[in-house]
């Protein structure tokens, strides 16, 4: 066998692990690796932001369902992944990041770029290695896929010294991964799913509380199998919008703080939580010891862990969803043959609960443009093909109220861990993996400035991603929070202009086509133009009414009984029937 | 509270004592006593955990541990009982 470096050694397992992109940037200690990279048939776009590099992994891997890879140097390159690797860990994203490490002899001597990325990432990486030996770099990386892939997704960071890279040695690629401490269970047990079914079928009340890993198994077709065999409304999470269609008569909408009254109040008089891939966050139980306290509970998901985390788990089913709902739906059938509750009381309290308190919102009263419609046109106009991504904060929420989403993983967003300038690197990762899909981020004019250098990387690059940007010249969503709950001081939230940046001015000095709308009447034309431009990248400067809030919102910490439809107002709950 | 003995098998992997302590620091639960020894597999070593916790607690202690990929077992060494062994996949169910 001839022998390579430990560099060539890396990219050929890359390739060997079916890698066909990566995104990063070179530096001291990784450099060995880009000498490789260079004659590879693997297309490594080069970012402006270690960040961005692991957002748009995160991207990437979230549309196409396959491992995301970013790449980056040692110290300052590593640490700048820190968080989309704390982000792809909290929303199950199966995601690969090498990093370059100073030479074996001078770790831990405090070298130039030192830092112990493997120590840093330790907490939330599904797991990570720290490789010195070249020998060691095609089985690092296999299992690195492998763990990534696998189970219930997460990141892995392999971190390789720099003379590993530029070593001599053999290359062999593993045929098998052989894990004595890793062994994802995949198979529902037999004995679970028919208590699952049995449990199903006592319930009067019951529920789908569905979470991202329905997505993330690709479970989507058999949810919806299930859904219509027992008849039964569903919630689909802030992670799983896309996993059920918005348009089925069954779906009530999102549940949590910023979740539909149908949605949050049907968990809540539920007796029955079919819970599946989601995992009881604090974001939408609110007040964990009054959630859904008449409640059962079957749990559905692939992580041991999550089950009792949270919440007890009456039924804890241990499996990939898709296989578990593969072997629950014939159970279930049999079980509805014997004995089919009758659900329609509580189906005609849910719709009736629906049909009151549908999402919306006022139009300011000064004539201005209101975030809520520009978001709901772009989701009219743009269809429910696009793919959106989003920032986080109050342009996020509306982005998922008001856009109808039909389909699994075109919803992309920082559940999680909340990483504001998510939007615009995720839309270029997506936009990578979906080329011939409309790709929209929706961001906020303050996410929009941590992370939109990479519009520089999307413009050479031929990646033509739009940009709604929800200017309203503010830290949205915390100053909604200070005028509910620290009497309207505005400390810090006001980013004082519509004007400074220039958005359409900063779009057009980053190769891109700026664009700007500020009157209602301009939105569809403004929707349009951005639509008809494919060939560049397109942000549109979208000036809206700085005072909107995002309603219903359950405050942090109480209860979900005490959802607000809007500023001191309550659902009217007397006029229903629960 | 009750304190649990574990005795856990975890890879003699560098770094595998750090991610141990790191999880018990990180979701908040106490260790009463760690020790780590070689076994007769030189790839193998042991570490006892004395952990204080109640009830779901401790199941979640072991998921949580279960989860880092150089562990290899978890069992519980019950006081004048035989062992109760929980694999890497514990079993919930009823």
């Amino acid at each position: 066998m001839s022998q390579v470096t430990g560099a060539q050694s890396l990219v050929n397992s890359l390739e060997a692990a079916g890698v066909d992109v990566m995104f990063g940037i070179p530096g001291g200690a990784i450099l060995p690796a880009y000498d490789p990279i260079f004659d590879s048939k693997i297309r490594h776009i080069l970012v402006r932001h270690e960040q961005g590099a692991g957002h748009a992994a995160t991207g990437y891997a979230q549309v196409t369902g396959r491992v995301g890879v970013c790449i980056a140097t040692s110290g300052p390159g590593a640490t700048n992944l820190v968080t989309p690797l704390a982000d792809a860990a909290m929303d199950s994203v199966p995601m690969v990041a090498i990093t370059g490490q100073v030479p074996s002899l001078a770790i831990g001597t405090d070298a130039f770029q030192e830092a112990d990325i493997r120590g840093i990432t330790m907490p939330f990486a599904k797991h990570n290695y720290l490789i010195t030996d070249p020998a060691d770099i095609p089985r690092a990386i296999a299992e690195a896929f492998h763990i990534a892939s696998t189970g219930r997704p997460g990141p892995v960071l392999v971190d390789i010294a720099k003379d590993a890279l530029q070593k001599m040695t053999d290359f062999k690629y593993p045929t098998s991964v052989n894990l004595k401490g890793y062994q994802p269970r995949l198979e529902p047990n037999a004995q679970a799913i028919a208590d699952a079914a049995a449990l199903i079928t006592q319930s009067s009340k019951p529920i789908f509380y569905v979470g991202g890993g329905v997505i993330k198994a690709d479970a989507h077709r058999e949810l919806l199998e299930i859904a219509n065999l027992l008849g039964a409304p569903v919630v689909t999470t802030l992670m799983a919008r896309g996993a059920f269609p918005d348009s089925h008569p069954l779906h009530l909408g999102m549940p949590g703080m910023h979740g539909t009254v149908a949605a949050v109040t049907a968990l809540q008089k539920a007796d029955l939580l079919i819970t599946l891939g989601a995992r009881f966050d604090d974001r939408v139980t609110g007040k964990l010891s009054t959630f859904a306290q008449n409640a059962k509970v079957i749990h559905c998901d692939v992580d041991p862990a999550e089950i009792h985390k949270n919440r007890f788990a009456d039924v804890p089913v241990i499996g990939d969803l898709k296989h578990t709902l593969q072997a629950l739906i014939p159970e279930l059938r049999a079980a509805l043959k014997k004995h089919q509750p009758d659900l329609s009381e509580w189906l005609r309290q849910m719709n009736s609960l629906k049909s009151s308190y549908p999402l919306g919102y006022d139009q300011p009263a000064d004539g201005s443009l209101s975030p809520q419609y520009v978001i709901e046109r772009l989701g009219k106009i743009s269809g429910p093909d696009t793919i959106f991504t989003s920032g986080v904060g109050q342009h996020q929420m509306w982005a998922a109220q008001f856009i109808s989403y039909e389909n699994p993983r075109t919803w992309l967003n920082s559940g999680g861990l909340g990483t504001m300038g998510y939007a615009v690197p995720a839309a270029m990762g997506a936009k990578v993996g979906a080329p011939d899909t409309t790709v929209w981020a929706i961001d906020g004019d303050g996410c929009f400035q941590m992370t939109n250098q990479e519009l520089v990387t999307c413009a050479l690059n031929n990646i033509p991603v739009k940009i709604a940007i929800i200017n309203n010249e503010s830290l949205g969503m915390v100053r909604q929070w200070q005028t509910l709950f620290y009497e309207g001081r505005y400390s810090n939230t006001s980013l004082d202009s519509k004007r400074v940046p220039n958005f359409p001015m900063l779009a057009e000095a980053m190769g891109c086509v700026g664009l700007s709308c500020e009157r209602p009447e301009d939105v569809d034309a403004t929707i349009e133009k951005a639509m008809s431009i494919n060939d560049q990248p397109v942000v549109v400067d979208f000036r809206v009414h700085r005072d909107a809030m995002v309603w219903p919102m359950v405050a942090a910490g109480t209860s979900n009984d005490d959802i607000m439809i809007a500023r001191e107002t309550a659902p009217d709950w007397d006029s229903q029937e629960l | 509270m009750a304190q649990h003995t574990l005795e856990v098998l975890v890879e003699n992997s560098p770094g595998v004592l750090a991610r141990v302590a790191g999880l018990f620091s990180r979701r908040a639960y106490n260790i009463e006593r760690l020790t780590v020894g070689p076994t007769a597999n030189p790839e193998v070593s042991q570490m006892d955990i004395v952990v204080s916790v109640e009830g779901h607690a401790l199941e979640q202690v072991i998921a949580q541990l279960d989860k880092l990929i150089n562990v290899i077992s978890i069992k519980e060494i019950k006081q004048e009982s035989a062992p109760e062994v929980h694999d890497t996949q514990p079993d919930y169910q009823n």
